[in-house]
């Protein structure tokens, strides 16, 4: 269970977006398939070693290409279901099942020359072809005689029968230019009587008899050709209710077949997924989260985006640990990776690291920096954060992951203090498995609990760097910044606020005033 | 003089200087029932004594019995056998079946089917429902035979066959106007406003104006009030939203262009109106001169030079 502010920080939205199936099939396959919790690690497991393979074994152009092939699938179930009902089908109908199976070809071919393996081919759905083919020259559909032994003879009785009609038109034409001198190039023709007046041939209809002219229409009726066009209707619709039944009977098929596409559509996303972001196949460890330079994909490609690189980050926590460091030094986004790999691995996704133990979990909660929907409900920072951590301790148990970034900030600092002091014990005692970001000093060791910290600025950066160029500061931050979690009993460890206030271009007037009280 | 022909129908004239020197020709009307699905069937009419497939295709919707707006009866659309059509799914006729060779938009009435009849059907075709789509639908059904494309058309979608080679027959006839006169004015303003030429480096004038998107009664009282020595560039002849004197005060004052010009090569008139009948003779020789086209009465059978 993840809401929707969790799954926000913790990037399971961007996640969600970036596995998502490029086919209608696999987005329905997708929603069948729940995520996986406690218990079903074999099948997390099992999911995520088959994509990892299959990551391993195609090269990245062919999934492209793979994956263009699905996306180009028709959906052929609204046809199939109206054929197995009973309904008559249409041409187009029959036009769009012939789409569907060239579609699964140029999907098959896609497969092989991308060198997927033989045995997770795409199905063909050979039957359905054969049925089709006999209509098929190319792309399109045409209800040909092959269909139905009725169907030709119907249809050269109706051209013989227009024949006959455009001879006789075309003999009438010939009487009313003789007449009239007017060539009457369409069926309904004009006669101005100052052209001709006179008596018109006689089969020929006036339509419309003016002072000025007469509006003329040469007689297209024809009961044989009526009766033919009739008698070819009747063949047409029993070719296609045949041809629809027989479709019909293909339809426990077509199912099947739409089930693999869902299937491996899902797979292809993942597959995707892992050969961009280098994911990994985890092993199970229910109360611990153990990676090595793991990757925080959303936050890694918006560093890409605007060219800034990202640091893995390496972490190891079993039950309640505690996060401090510099601000700017990534603790919200070591809380927010802890979050995404259990996402990854519940999804079934290999999670982006080098190597992780990681749990499957029942729930994860993050705490800290509640958004504008709770100042809908008339709650301050604050009291949004007593409301969450009371919601919070409810369902913390060893089963879930708690992720708080900076619990009490926005209160006075020793009570702060004391209620996060208070809150980690809390966590501690229900067994959850947490990360505690803070500011604070000693809460760690109050709570007795791992201190972990955020390496931080390097020494030779310090007071180096100075810009208002807010874009060139950020630069020069991330070049300094050293973002890796280390144990916090190696070094010292500071929240390096003045360096980064001086770094930040505020007044250097007021840092070194600043500089002076914090000495005091 | 207008004349009756004996040898070559007033048709056959329209046709045959259509299709000289163009694989698509598109039949836009100056008013609604100005004739212009007679003129288009005229024209498929004579392909079909020519021996020639040709390729059919609408904006619009076109060939119901009776149209979707006024009720008023419309010809529907004879495809020979061989005849290539784009129309939606929606409108393929259930018999005798079509050959579907290709799928193109998306469209109210379905996604716009490319398909052959394989032997003579009546129908009605609509085709693409954008503007962009027409010129795409144009180029296929050019791809997919060897005989012209004939596009039952509208004014305000032609503008993306501006700058193509595609010939423009413009329909006029009693619909537009009560007198003959007043027909032959709208012609003009019409095939002036669609005529207009093309930019030209050597002739431009001290300042040059581009106009983007409409040039609408706005930007015309403006140009009306500055300097007569500009030259006044905009996309295409459709993005001119101004008619009747306004039009040919701007085009008298300044040097009006476009970007991409279209090519109107005839005019078609139809005598019946809904309010009555104007004289045929006397119409299709007026609407010829007044455009400087030739003008073609398909039904008939009369032509009107710009010279006569």
């Amino acid at each position: 269970m993840i809401d929707a502010a969790t799954a926000e920080r913790i990037g399971l939205t961007w996640l969600r977006t970036a596995i998502e199936p490029v086919g209608a099939f696999g987005r329905r396959h997708d929603e069948t398939i729940a995520p996986y919790g406690p218990g079903e690690e074999s099948a997390a497991l099992a999911e995520i070693a088959a994509v990892h393979a299959l990551a391993q074994r195609l090269d990245p152009d062919g999934v492209a290409r793979v994956r263009a092939a699905l996306r180009a699938v028709p959906e052929p179930s609204p046809i199939l279901s109206r054929a197995r009902a009973g309904d008559s089908l249409s041409d187009v109908d029959f036009y769009e099942l012939g789409r569907f199976v060239d579609a699964l070809g140029a999907l098959r071919n896609a497969w092989d020359s991308a060198r997927g393996p033989a045995e997770e081919r795409p199905p063909a759905l050979d039957a359905l072809r054969a049925l089709l083919a006999p209509g098929r020259d190319g792309g399109g559909f045409y209800l040909a005689g092959g269909f139905d032994a009725s169907l030709e003879p119907a249809r050269m009785a109706l051209a013989a029968a227009e024949a006959a009609l455009d001879a006789r038109r075309v003999a009438i034409a010939a009487r009313v230019r003789a007449i009239t001198g007017v060539d009457p190039i369409g069926d309904e023709f004009v006669v101005l009587r100052d052209v001709y007046d006179g008596p018109l041939p006689d089969d020929v209809r006036i339509v419309r008899d003016a002072p000025a002219y007469r509006t003329v229409a040469i007689d297209r009726t024809s009961s044989t050709r009526d009766d033919a066009l009739a008698a070819l209707a009747v063949a047409e619709d029993e070719a296609r209710r045949t041809l629809a039944e027989r479709i019909a009977r293909e339809s426990h098929a077509v199912k099947g077949a739409l089930g693999a596409l869902g299937a491996l559509d899902r797979a292809l996303a993942r597959v995707a997924f892992t050969q961009r972001w280098s994911g990994c196949v985890p092993e199970p460890a229910p109360d611990a989260i153990d990676v090595e330079d793991a990757v925080f994909a959303p936050l890694a490609e918006a560093l890409a985006e605007r060219g800034r690189r990202y640091t893995p980050v390496s972490l190891a926590l079993r039950g309640v640990a505690v996060l401090t460091g510099p601000n700017m030094g990534g603790k919200s986004a070591a809380l927010a990776t802890a979050g995404f790999l259990c996402a990854c691995i519940s999804l079934g996704v290999p999670p982006p690291a080098r190597a992780a133990r990681l749990p499957l979990l029942d729930v994860v909660i993050w705490i800290g920096g509640e958004g504008p929907h709770e100042r809908t409900r008339l709650l301050s920072s604050y009291a949004a954060e007593v409301v969450r951590a009371r919601e919070t301790l409810a369902v913390a148990s060893a089963r879930g992951l708690v992720l708080v970034d900076e619990f009490a900030r926005t209160t006075g600092p020793r009570e702060g203090r004391a209620l996060a002091i208070a809150f980690v014990e809390a966590l501690r005692a229900r067994g959850a498995l947490a990360l505690v970001a803070t500011h604070f000093d000693g809460i760690a060791e109050a709570a007795h609990v791992p201190h972990l910290r955020i390496a931080g600025l390097h020494d030779r950066a310090l007071g180096s760097l100075r810009s208002n160029d807010l874009e060139a500061a950020l630069d020069a931050i991330n070049a300094a910044m050293d973002y890796r979690v280390v144990d916090a009993r190696d070094g010292a460890a500071a929240s390096d606020a003045l360096v980064l206030a001086s770094l930040l271009g505020l007044d250097s007037t007021l840092v070194k005033r600043a500089r002076e009280l914090f000495a005091q | 003089m207008p004349r009756s022909s004996s040898s070559t129908s007033a048709a056959e004239a329209l046709y045959a200087l259509a299709t000289a020197s163009a694989r698509s020709v598109v039949v836009v009307g100056t008013a609604k029932n100005a004739g212009k699905t007679t003129a288009f069937n005229a024209l498929r009419a004579v392909a079909r004594r020519r021996g020639t497939v040709v390729a059919v295709t609408s904006i619009g919707r076109d060939g119901e019995p009776s149209d979707a707006l006024d009720a008023q009866p419309k010809p529907r659309v004879r495809l020979d056998a061989g005849t290539l059509v784009a129309l939606p799914a929606g409108l393929v006729p259930r018999s005798p079946a079509l050959a579907l060779l290709g799928r193109g938009q998306e469209s109210a009435l379905g996604t716009l089917m490319f398909a052959r009849a394989m032997v003579p059907t009546t129908c009605e075709i609509a085709g693409p429902p954008t503007a962009r789509a027409m010129r795409a639908t144009i180029d296929r059904l050019c791809a997919l035979g060897d005989g012209p494309v004939l596009v039952d058309g509208a004014i305000d979608r032609i503008a993306p066959l501006a700058g193509g080679d595609d010939a423009i027959v413009v329909a006029t006839g009693a619909a537009s106007g009560s007198t003959v006169a007043r027909v032959a004015q709208v012609a003009a303003d019409t095939v002036a406003r669609l005529t207009l030429p093309g930019r030209d480096a050597a002739r431009e004038r001290a300042t040059v104006v581009r106009i983007a998107g409409a040039l609408d009664a706005r930007d015309a009282e403006e140009l009306l009030h500055g300097s007569p020595d500009v030259t006044v560039v905009v996309d295409d002849p459709t993005r001119i939203a101004v008619r009747g004197a306004v039009f040919a005060a701007l085009l008298a004052f300044v040097d009006l262009r476009c970007e991409r010009p279209l090519r109107v090569v005839a005019c078609t008139t139809s005598p019946v109106g809904r309010e009555g009948t104007l004289p045929a003779r006397a119409l299709v020789d007026a609407v010829a001169r007044a455009t400087g086209l030739p003008t073609f009465d398909v039904v008939a059978d009369l032509t009107g030079g710009a010279g006569d």
